[in-house]
């Protein structure tokens, strides 16, 4: 059978450094190949430099639909960019033009393969087909109108909208809230299936397309480590890093992990409400959290869970006095907390957070070991060179990099630091705020087995906010579901995920699967 | 060449000043004195190099302490647009909400002004001394230096870094001066190298229009124009401070721009 | 749409006249007055003069009589300009400033949006570095150098143009003022031309555009100008304004009848209702020009509309 797609020996370089290496693929009609790796694995550059959308030179063999790619000018690239291939990036919310409407972006993409101008009825009926309501109405308005699930929606019906023979999807569902992504990747094979198009998919998740791809590649640091078919791959993976990749995800099935006992109440947090002031030129107030309650005792984990827009991190910054809180009262240890302006530093040394963004959370301009230190020089009363080595071996991190700044770490080791620093005063609880979502696979399970050994060594209490449920039932006794502002289903993990009673936490549920 | 895309322009610059300041002390005539044997003298006279003005003073050596003078308020004037500009675009920028909707109107108010003629009106009210040419041109020029930082600030503050100083437990002024004004410092620096030339040209404005400094003191702006009074026959009076006032305006705004792009990046 | 203007000119009421309430104030309390002339009046002459001209009353009362006029369109007579009202001063000045400060704005954005253009469509090649350099340099030019400066080459070396005048209009007594006044916002029109458009083409939306076949000229016009222009846009406003009080220095340099030349004379003879009124009126203008710049943001990026 030919081909829709294929590469043999494939090579890509960016500024004389190979980024990909003797790749070869084929892709067949109506066929799902998915390209899995971590960041820096050169999956996005294997695809982006053949079709020049990078600067990354590509050389060896590209065949689109029996054209060659490499060493076609911009203007033959562009040619068949434009006729066989839709594609669908990881940015919906800034992949469309502000300026066009979704009209105006349909009506291109229909055109793109020199294909006649559509009707209002066709674009209509293109809208319907990717799941958007009210499609006449959407055809009018301007991109920022639309939620990040519909733009990616409106991306993909623009991509199949030439009918091209190729679809390539980079990370399509990633930047999507958890309880959608199931529903437009299972949207996107629909598609393929309907219409024969052969689909590469590129992804950092393997779980993520698991159930889309029909064959695997897996790529580390440039080179193919593994590939076959998706079903041989995830029983028996051949390579080692294949099995590393399978086994660090956290999964919803499996043995549950042994967590530590639980002692007396810690934190106690009543009726919490914050609102903020509508976005833009409109009146009122958005409530983001609305009558929160919750407690947290000594080394008892608690994840708080939801999409994002759910309030979950609003109430985690609320209750730990970082953010504001309009109503409601928390106590520590039984005593009152005060409000964000007035809480005392043995307060704040009681319960520390660690952030999402792990190299933005360091100040650019500190030495690592002079972060670590901060908390200890204004809650306590000092540290000695000595304590901040301590606190670095802890968190595994090597000595020598106490005299580095946080954009010489990596993401893994400037998460490291940051939890080393929130460790420093010695504190009962950390809040973390989606500590693990923005590092690879690897990395995020070292880091999750790290935080594990803290809690069983410290007796440390964790706040814990995801939305992912399997990274929760890593480390938490209970689980806490939110959803626009309010709690609305709470309970101890296993039974949780076993038998969930709202839609969304089902939702969630079938997402982390 | 990187190196040279900054070196050429602060060499130009460092050249001119050091001329400024060194060398009127080594020319045989002062600025003021006038020399009744050589009015209105040509270039190459003895004991002038670019010859004499209209009433013959030492061409060469009025330019170069016009240079120096204008220079004096250029920098004086900076750090007063400095110092107000950051509390300003700090304060507003940290507090946020009411207290930066109030501080911004100000500055929008102040931007919504004729600015030429605020500054016209001042010396006016005030009279004309040096000290307020360049108090009343700071004080106009903090505004654009108020924006910036105010905008970084805005920026800077939702990024988790200041959120973890502040769970560390540091006060504000702590997280301002120690976390937040370090980490724009190459901003703000790009800014004030991009404010000199900003009042360089003013300072000659107000000069050129008799509002700034006053004889028998002089600066490049009313060396521009006595010059552009006598072009018709004597050309090189003009295109001399012309052209220093050009070089000084030109490098300083390349080099302050060319830092902003690299440091902001 | 109309509501968001009809706010923002609301909005503009306190700020126009926390200008004049400055200004007259400040005015009032300088030293010196406008009938100090070559020797000083007898205190009869001078207490008559005060009181023809309503300055023998309180500050708050002659500020509230020159609001009431202003109401009105009357901005007063002229001190010094004894037989023409500001009014009348105005209605002759205005118009020169205007036409020599619109020609230059629409040669500054015209010109500069075409250098910008020209510059992006080869990134980092010898005509945008070229060209960028060259825009540095007009950016830095003081248009009180450049204004004589081309005075003295076209006009009395060359011979092409005349050096001064106003002469009612005539284009050939224009071309001088204008472009002294225009080239150094067109310098920075084509820096933000370029610097908007260069950062704009880094974008996800205009790789995606990319990716669907668009290249060169089309991808630029229909993807990228509209968004790139928005630095342009908001410079527009603010440069509107620096071109009309920059035109001051101009008008001097080139002797046009405009605005600016009373101002400062108005200025040194210490004409109260005259700088008053063409600073309350530039106020104004620059008022309108910040207004006409939001609502042209508006149309260029959606986003803002809410």
């Amino acid at each position: 059978m030919t081909s829709v797609f294929r590469y043999h020996g494939l090579r890509v370089e960016i500024a004389g450094r190979a980024v990909v290496q003797s790749l070869d693929l084929a892709i067949a009609p109506g066929e799902c190949v998915a390209l899995v790796g971590e960041s820096g694995s050169g999956k996005s550059q294997s695809w982006m430099a053949p079709f020049g959308l990078s600067p990354g030179i590509a050389s060896g063999e590209a065949w689109l639909c029996g054209e060659a790619l490499v060493g076609r000018d911009e203007a033959d690239r562009s040619r068949l960019r434009a006729r066989h291939v839709g594609f669908v990036f990881q940015q919906p919310l800034t992949s469309l033009s502000p300026h066009l409407t979704i009209a105006a972006h349909l009506e291109e993409a229909f055109t793109q393969a020199g294909g006649a101008r559509p009707d209002r009825a066709t674009l209509a009926a293109a809208l319907s087909e990717v799941g958007i309501d009210q499609p006449q109405d959407r055809l009018r308005q301007f991109p920022h109108r639309l939620s990040g699930g519909q733009r990616q929606r409106v991306m993909i019906a623009m991509a199949i909208a030439h009918q091209p023979a190729l679809l390539i999807a980079d990370e399509p569902t990633t930047a999507l809230d958890a309880t959608l992504r199931r529903e437009v990747m299972a949207m996107l094979t629909n598609l393929c299936r309907k219409r024969g198009m052969a689909m590469l998919l590129i992804s950092h998740d393997l779980a993520s397309v698991a159930d889309a791809a029909d064959r695997l590649i897996i790529m580390r640091q440039g080179e193919m480590v593994e590939q076959g078919p998706t079903r041989d791959v995830i029983a028996h993976p051949g390579s080692a890093y294949g099995r590393d990749l399978l086994a660090a995800a956290p999964r919803l099935d499996g043995p549950a992990p042994h967590r530590p006992a639980i002692g007396a109440l810690l934190l106690e947090a009543r009726d919490i409400a914050v609102s903020f002031p509508h976005p833009g030129w409109r009146r009122g107030r958005l409530q983001a959290v609305d009558q929160a309650t919750l407690t947290v005792h000594e080394g008892e984990a608690l994840a708080i869970v939801g999409g994002s827009g759910s309030g979950k991190s609003t109430l985690a910054r609320a209750i730990a006095r970082l953010g504001p809180c309009d109503a409601g009262e928390v106590s520590w240890r039984g005593l009152p907390l005060p409000p964000r302006d007035r809480i005392r530093p043995a307060e704040r040394a009681g319960f520390q957070p660690v952030f999402q963004d792990p190299v933005a959370s360091l100040d650019p301009r500190w030495r690592v070991a002079d972060i670590i230190a901060e908390p200890a020089r204004h809650l306590g009363s000092g540290v000695s060179q000595q304590h901040i080595l301590a606190a670095m071996a802890e968190c595994d991190l090597e000595p020598m990099l106490a005299d580095r700044r946080p954009h010489e770490l990596s993401g893994g080791q400037a998460q490291r630091v940051a939890i080393a620093r929130a460790l420093i005063t010695d504190p009962a609880m950390l809040i973390l705020d989606e500590a693990t979502s923005a590092l690879d696979v690897l990395v995020a399970g070292r880091v999750l087995d790290l935080l594990a050994r803290l809690q069983r060594e410290r007796q440390l209490a964790l706040l814990m906010i995801t939305h992912d449920l399997a990274v929760a039932r890593r480390l938490c006794h209970r689980i806490l579901v939110m959803d626009h502002g309010r709690i609305i289903e709470q309970g101890d993990t296993e039974s949780l995920i076993r038998s969930p009673q709202t839609d969304i936490t089902r939702q969630l549920v079938a997402a982390s699967h | 060449m990187n190196r040279l895309r900054l070196a050429l322009p602060a060499g130009l610059v460092g050249l001119v000043l050091l001329a400024a300041w060194l060398l009127p002390s080594l020319l045989p005539w002062d600025y003021r004195v006038i020399d009744w044997d050589h009015v209105s003298a040509p270039a190459a006279t003895p004991g002038h190099v670019l010859g004499t003005d209209s009433v013959g003073r030492d061409l060469l050596s009025r330019t170069l302490v016009g240079t120096r003078i204008t220079m004096m308020v250029a920098i004086a004037a900076a750090f007063v647009s400095l110092i107000i500009g950051v509390l300003w675009g700090a304060i507003a920028g940290w507090c946020g909400g009411k207290v930066d909707a109030l501080m911004m109107r100000i500055v929008d108010a102040l931007y919504a002004l004729p600015f030429m003629f605020v500054v016209i009106l001042l010396m006016v009210v005030f009279g004309r001394s040096i000290l307020l040419v360049f108090i009343g041109i700071g004080a106009v020029e903090w505004l654009t230096m108020a924006r910036v930082v105010r905008g970084q600030m805005l920026a800077l503050r939702h990024r988790p870094f200041i959120l973890a100083a502040e769970a560390a437990g540091a006060k504000a002024g702590f997280i301002v001066f120690r976390h937040a004004l370090p980490n724009m410092a190459a901003v703000i620096l790009a800014y004030l190298l991009l404010t000199v030339p900003q009042v360089v040209m003013v300072e000659s404005f107000l000069s050129f229009l008799g509002l700034g400094v006053q004889e028998p003191m002089t600066s490049l702006g009313i060396l521009v124009k006595e010059g552009a009074d006598d072009m018709d026959v004597y050309p090189i009076a003009l295109l001399v401070p012309g052209g220093v006032l050009v070089t000084l305006v030109v490098c300083l705004t390349v080099l302050g721009e060319r830092l902003r792009d690299r440091w902001a990046a | 749409m109309i509501g968001l203007v009809l706010r923002r000119l609301l909005a503009s009421i306190p700020t126009l006249l926390a200008v004049i309430l400055l200004s007259f104030v400040l005015m009032r309390f300088a030293p010196g007055s406008p009938f100090d002339g070559e020797r000083p009046l007898d205190p009869e002459t001078r207490a008559a003069l005060d009181a023809a001209y309503g300055l023998d009353q309180p500050i708050p009362v002659q500020l509230g009589r020159y609001l009431l006029h202003l109401a009105h369109g009357d901005f007063g007579p002229s001190l010094v300009y004894r037989d023409f009202t500001v009014t009348d001063l105005i209605h002759s000045g205005l118009p020169v400033s205007l036409t020599i400060g619109g020609l230059a704005l629409i040669s500054a954005l015209g010109g500069g949006i075409m250098f910008g253009l020209m510059a992006v469509l080869r990134p980092d090649g010898p005509l945008d570095r070229g060209l960028m350099l060259s825009m540095t340099l007009l950016t830095a030019l003081p248009t009180f150098v450049t204004g004589p400066v081309l005075a003295l080459v076209f006009a009395l070396w060359l011979g092409w143009l005349p050096v001064a005048g106003w002469a009612a209009g005539a284009p050939r007594y224009l071309v001088l003022p204008v472009l002294a006044l225009a080239l150094p916002s067109m310098g920075a029109v084509a820096k933000l031309t370029r610097a908007g458009l260069a950062q704009v083409m880094e974008q996800d939306h205009i790789r995606a555009a990319r990716a669907r076949g668009k290249t060169g000229w089309r991808l630029i016009s229909h993807h990228a100008l509209r968004p790139a222009l928005l630095p342009v846009v908001s410079y527009a406003g603010p440069a509107a304004a620096g071109l009309l009080t920059g035109a001051v220095v101009i008008e001097t340099v080139f002797a046009l009848p405009g605005l600016g030349r009373y101002v400062v004379q108005g200025a040194l003879n210490r004409d109260y209702p005259l700088v008053l009124g063409v600073v309350t009126l530039y106020a104004a203008l620059i008022i309108l020009f910040n207004l006409l710049a939001d609502i042209l943001y508006g149309w260029l990026d959606p986003r803002v509309r809410g």
